[in-house]
């Protein structure tokens, strides 16, 4: 339709922006897809096997979980919506959500995996020959299976050169595949990011509209809060409950996202203030529209610009703090993260090279394409672009 | 006053940096010494561009260089060459802008920024010598130099800052001066100060001043000859008796012809008693009962609205400024109120608490007999479908990020009007379509409008609820003359066909003449005057009144 300003044309205009700012598209989109499919891609269990006996198996597909299935479908539904040009992005947005939540609650009732799996019970049984035809993901290790089955394995450079084995990017000081680590790392950097921006936004969108549309003691109070919670160090906060409480990732996500909203807060007041004043705010109000109208339907959307540049911004801060902790030895125990695989690239007494660069390059383009993102959306929603946009 | 020219432009041509179409066009004029050639047209027509050209300020990459020859007597070259005009700026050449708040540095001392224009200007002058010739201009102007010369600009009013700039701008003795709306951001009484104050000093000084306006009664205040502009050409030009009086080109006869005060005499005597019944607006109204209806629907009692003054950290309240200070108003049904004032007399300001935005400090204000001040809001949401407003700007009245048709409808589902969405957007598709926008409107967002056709969706917002008074904040001061001629038609006869009362906020007399049945004049918070349009505009009693209607050219 003429004039449509949607998620799409905003896409189309950062793309349009330059080199940097695709490749930054380009690596986020990579990475997602990498989250979404790493069981398929990095497991220990084979696809589909056929035994000698002749009957089927799907080892892998047995073993799935109620989260593999929720990216999964989440990375689907992220296609489809972005093609689908007939909604707003911000329905959009609130669907998808939608799907991957009902996903994950009906794959959570349904899926029954067995808690404890044997990583090699499939490769022991294809060297046994009790295997016909096997179909193995292309990086057959699954990244907490330390390959106990072959012996002593830890700390292997890259490619080098093992019987029966190969490991593109090394082994960890357990013998784990950092390759497939790798992979299925890229889901705690993504969801950490996202979930611990989503609980700040909401949290500090939820105040700052409150303090800019109501101002007088609402503010003031609403501020002295945002002063406070300013003032409280993120990564001492999280240093302090992994230490009291379990290493758990919601736990991280909630604190990254209690500390994070004041900035989110800020923004929003500013931009209420500003609109609160405008005729058309004054005008909805004059015609009598409901309180949450005014504020969703005409404050809201024209307060996003500075909100989604700092949103952008802020994921890249929660990636990192998940990987300061991680490296510091304080980050989930046994669950890859690339921070504690750069933990472990000093821990031993040599310097594992390969752990420190491939990580380590993981987090600074992530980091990187989150940043570039956060300057192209600044410069995408720049009003006066906007208006010549098209 | 000597025939030589002092500037001659000759084929000015300006086009985008990526356009082919002209903006402005082959533009051919002169202007002699002392002489004052105005330069009139509507928002668009390319008058600011041509001075902008002239000084060498069109922004590079968004135009292509400008084309043609701009020659001023005594010194070489071409001004329209950017290191031409970079020479002459300032020197030979000054410039007074439109809004002096945002011409004025806020961290400069009035009396440095003008300092400074000699530190270039005249350089053999000592700082005492540059101090003196500050105080000089100041005092030229008719300003305290002394207390001036120390202010910061945020510290003078808009009369006393337009009077710096153009103290700024002769400071240097130019012998061109161009001035792009010096007025048009000022209060109307300021504003006839100002332009006697620049033919003064015209006259002293033997200036060629070119004028850009939009406002023709200016025109006729300020200048010696005149050339009406049109999508970037000068369609007539002449001494400002030929084109006044017997305009030749057929687009100076309408410019003329939208003047609030050559308008048709709008159709009155006609007020209604009830609301027709008609829910489609081009089912023209004919039951007209002519019997006026002396039901208040809008009855003000000694309104007041104070802002506390707070200081400390305690937040003190140390004193009020009274916005409003004890106004009474009453509208009834079918009766046009104009509420006129200078900027700062509180009239937004009684509009914004007659709608409900603005709490009451004091006073009964009663809305189709039902008392409401201080009303909690949702005691006001019955009222609020009755009470619609249209404000000034209509770039902020429309929200960006959604189509016209849901700004349309939405206060309409909330209000119950119309069945169903299909039935709402046939209504509002309807509304449009009567202020003559195109129906696919409704699908469009307002950025695809220009601030004529926004300000008529405005309207039409307003109007599909069925208000029965409609507060029309400053509705037509951002719009060109053919423009508010005819929203100010439009509105006369919806006035008529449903019984709509009007609270017609303005400081444009020529409008009040036109549109209003009575007349309330606010100074300072207070009402001064009140009365029948015609009692009040020829017998004016307040002094303030009377300086209103001679500043706006009213010579009864």
């Amino acid at each position: 339709m003429k004039g449509d300003v949607t998620h799409n044309t905003l896409l189309r205009r950062i793309a349009g922006m330059g080199g940097a700012v695709r490749f930054a598209l380009v690596w986020l989109g990579l990475l997602a897809t990498v989250a979404a499919w790493a069981p398929l891609l990095a497991n220990s269990l084979p696809l589909w096997v056929e035994r000698a006996d002749g009957r089927w198996a799907f080892p892998l597909f047995a073993q799935f979980t109620a989260e593999d299935v929720a990216w999964w479908v989440g990375w689907w539904s992220a296609v489809v919506l972005l093609r689908w040009r007939r909604i707003s992005a911000a329905r959009r947005l609130v669907i998808g959500l939608g799907v991957v939540a009902l996903t994950w609650g009906i794959a959570s009732a349904l899926l029954k995996p067995s808690p404890l799996v044997v990583y090699d019970a499939w490769r022991q049984a294809e060297r046994a020959g009790e295997v016909r035809h096997a179909l193995w993901a292309p990086i057959p290790y699954s990244p907490k299976d330390y390959l106990r089955d072959y012996g002593v394995t830890a700390l292997e450079p890259p490619l080098a050169a093992i019987p029966e084995r190969w490991h593109w990017l090394g082994t960890d000081d357990q013998g784990g595949d950092v390759a497939s680590r790798m992979i299925h790392a890229s889901r705690i950097a993504l969801s950490i990011g996202f979930i611990a921006t989503g609980v700040a936004l909401v949290i500090g969108v939820t105040i700052g509209a409150a303090m800019g549309y109501f101002a007088g003691w609402i503010d003031l109070i609403g501020m002295r809060l945002v002063e406070i919670f300013e003032a409280v160090p993120t990564l001492f906060l999280l240093l302090t409950f992994v230490a009291f409480f379990e290493r758990s990732l919601p736990l991280m996500m909630v604190i990254i996202g209690l500390t994070a909203w004041p900035g989110y807060a800020r923004y929003t007041r500013a931009e209420f203030l500003r609109l609160r004043g405008i005729e058309f705010v004054q005008g909805a109000i004059a015609s009598g529209l409901p309180m949450r109208s005014v504020l969703f339907r005409h404050m809201l959307p024209n307060a996003v610009a500075p909100l989604a540049v700092a949103a952008a911004f802020g994921v890249a801060s929660a990636i990192l703090a998940e990987a300061t902790l991680s490296f510091l030895g304080l980050g989930l125990v046994d669950e890859p993260s690339w921070g504690q695989m750069l933990n472990q690239a000093v821990k031993s007494a040599a310097f594992n090279w390969w752990l420190a660069l491939f990580p380590g390059g993981a987090i600074l383009m992530t980091v990187l394409a989150y940043n570039l993102l956060g300057e192209a959306l600044r410069d995408a929603l720049d009003p006066r672009l906007e208006r010549n946009g098209r | 006053m000597t025939l030589d020219p002092l500037l001659t432009v000759e084929g000015l041509t300006i086009t985008l940096a990526n356009g082919t179409e002209p903006l402005v066009s082959d533009l051919t004029f002169s202007i002699a010494a002392g002489e004052t050639l105005a330069l009139v047209g509507e928002s668009g027509s390319g008058k600011s561009l041509t001075a902008q050209a002239l000084l060498g300020l069109l922004p590079t990459g968004v135009f292509a260089p400008a084309l043609g020859q701009a020659t001023l007597s005594g010194i070489g070259g071409n001004l329209l060459v950017p290191d031409v005009a970079a020479r002459v700026r300032g020197a030979h050449v000054a410039m007074i802008f439109q809004e002096p708040m945002s011409a004025l540095n806020p961290v400069m001392t009035v009396g440095a920024q003008i300092a400074e224009v000699l530190e270039f200007h005249a350089p053999h002058l000592s700082p005492l010598g540059r101090q003196a010739a500050v105080a000089a201009a100041l005092t030229e102007v008719q300003l305290d130099a002394e207390r001036i010369a120390a202010s910061y600009p945020h510290q003078l009013s808009g009369g006393q800052r337009q009077r710096a700039m153009i103290a700024m701008a002769l400071v240097a003795q130019p012998k061109l001066l161009i001035a792009d709306e010096p007025t048009t951001a000022l209060d109307v009484t300021v504003q006839a100060e100002i332009l006697q104050l620049l033919r003064t000093l015209q006259r002293r000084h033997a200036m060629a001043m070119l004028f850009i306006t939009h406002d023709l009664d200016v025109v006729a205040q300020v200048a010696d000859r005149v050339a009406v502009m049109q999508a970037g050409r000068i369609v007539e030009m002449g001494t400002v008796a030929e084109v006044t009086q017997a305009p030749k080109h057929p687009y100076t006869r309408r410019l003329w012809a939208a003047q609030p005060r050559h308008l048709p005499p709008r159709p009155k005597g006609c007020r209604q008693t009830g609301m027709s019944t008609s829910a489609s607006p081009n089912e023209a109204d004919t039951a007209c009962a002519a019997v006026p209806s002396d039901a208040s629907i809008l009855d003000a009692r000694n309104l007041r609205v104070y802002f506390p003054i707070q200081r400390g950290v305690l937040r003190r309240t140390v004193g009020y400024v009274k916005a409003l200070d004890g106004v009474d108003l009453t509208i009834r049904r079918g009766e046009v109120v104009a509420v006129v004032g200078e900027s700062g007399s509180g009239k937004s300001t009684l509009g914004r608490a007659v709608l409900g935005l603005q709490p009451l400090t004091a006073g009964t204000l009663s809305l189709f007999g039902t008392p409401m001040q201080n009303r909690p809001r949702h005691a006001w949401q019955p009222v609020r479908r009755r009470v619609q407003v249209v404000f000034q700007d209509p770039f902020a009245s429309l929200n960006p990020k959604r189509r016209i048709g849901a700004l349309i409808t939405e206060p309409m589902a909330v209000h119950r009007i119309g069945v169903d969405d299909a039935d709402r957007w046939q209504r509002a598709q309807a509304w449009v379509t009567a202020l003559g926008l195109p129906a696919e409107t409704l699908q469009r967002y307002p950025h695809e409008f220009s601030g004529g056709q926004r300000q008529r969706i405005a309207i039409a917002k307003a109007l599909a609820l069925e208000p029965e008074l409609l507060v029309c904040d400053e509705i037509t001061s951002a719009l060109d003359v053919t423009l508010q001629a005819e929203i100010l038609q439009r509105l006369a006869h919806l006035v008529v066909e449903r019984g709509l009362s009007l609270l017609f906020i303005t400081h444009n007399m020529a409008v009040v003449e036109y549109l209003a049945d009575r007349v309330v004049v606010l100074y300072r918070g207070k009402v001064v005057e009140s009365g029948e349009t015609a009692t009040v505009l020829n017998r004016p009693e307040h002094p303030y009144t009377q300086q209103l209607l001679t500043a706006a050219g009213f010579n009864r």
